[in-house]
């Protein structure tokens, strides 16, 4: 138990420094690598959770295929050594800090004060449970799930050629 | 409490999902290009799927819903970076930068 504990919370704090590094380094670069380490931490986090599906889902879907979409984004925008810093102005980062610690903080006090419902049944929700759950009772919002990606590789197809032809 | 030990228990992974709402937020304001400002938007749709599942697995147990919504928050997270990532390339052809704070005009 000591044991599992140990890994918790290095887990936890990986996904947290991962945040953080996301949110304050000054390299666009940098922050996709801090955006990774959090999606593996979340990815661990869902596998204590109970849910190894997820956890292969999040790896599979946003390490693999998010990720690698904005460095590709991050690799057109232009050469990174000439750019300046990702930071704006520090005044910038007073207000910005005032409104996320404010957001926290209020959403800790309500979080805390709130009396959850907590159940002590065994949580056995398998991937098959998952899926029939998906093909089931969901089947009309997962359909439309699928018909929102194809628009949006439509869409995404569509821009880049309307802005080469009119250029 | 179901069990023992410390990760048994609901809060730390409501405080894990704020954390990361509150480092989104932080970034949307605090970075200069838009490209980190999506980066900083998937930060924001993790925290989201993180509480979905936290309160599937403690609240209600017996019944996969959040994990279902979290699977479509991941599928909705991909048409989204797919659709702002052409929308900032689209943006860098014609301005010649992506950062947010100069986009003042957004006619033609």
């Amino acid at each position: 138990m000591i044991f599992a504990d140990a890994i918790f919370i290095i887990i936890v704090l990986v996904t947290l420094a991962g945040a953080l590094m996301t949110v304050l380094s000054g390299s666009i670069i940098y922050a996709l690598m801090g955006l990774v380490t959090t999606m593996f931490g979340i990815a661990g986090l869902y596998v204590y959770l109970n849910a190894p599906f997820l956890a292969m889902m999040q790896i599979l879907i946003y390490v693999g295929a998010i990720s690698v979409l904005i460095a590709f984004a991050i690799m057109l925008i232009g050469p990174l050594y000439k750019r300046p810093k990702e930071w704006s102005y520090p005044l910038k980062l007073i207000a910005a800090a005032v409104v996320a610690l404010f957001s926290f903080f209020m959403f800790a006090k309500v979080m805390l004060k709130a009396q959850w419902a907590v159940l002590s049944k065994p949580f056995a929700i398998s991937t098959k449970d998952i899926g029939r759950l998906l093909f089931d009772r969901l089947t009309f919002p997962f359909e439309l799930i699928s018909l929102l990606i194809v628009v949006a590789i439509i869409g995404a197809v569509m821009l880049s050629l309307y802005s080469r032809g009119e250029k | 409490m179901t069990g023992m030990g410390l990760y048994n228990n609901l809060n730390i992974y409501l405080f894990v999902g704020l954390a990361l709402l509150a480092c989104g937020i932080l970034g949307v304001i605090y970075r200069r290009t838009l490209v980190s400002m999506l980066i900083s938007i998937e930060l924001i749709m993790n925290g989201a799927g993180l509480n979905l599942v936290a309160f599937n697995r403690f609240v209600a147990p017996e019944n996969a819903y959040g994990m279902a919504f979290t699977l479509f928050i991941m599928g909705i997270a991909a048409a989204e970076a797919a659709i702002a990532l052409a929308i900032i390339i689209l943006i860098l052809r014609r301005y010649r930068h992506v950062e947010g704070a100069k986009l003042k005009e957004m006619k033609d």
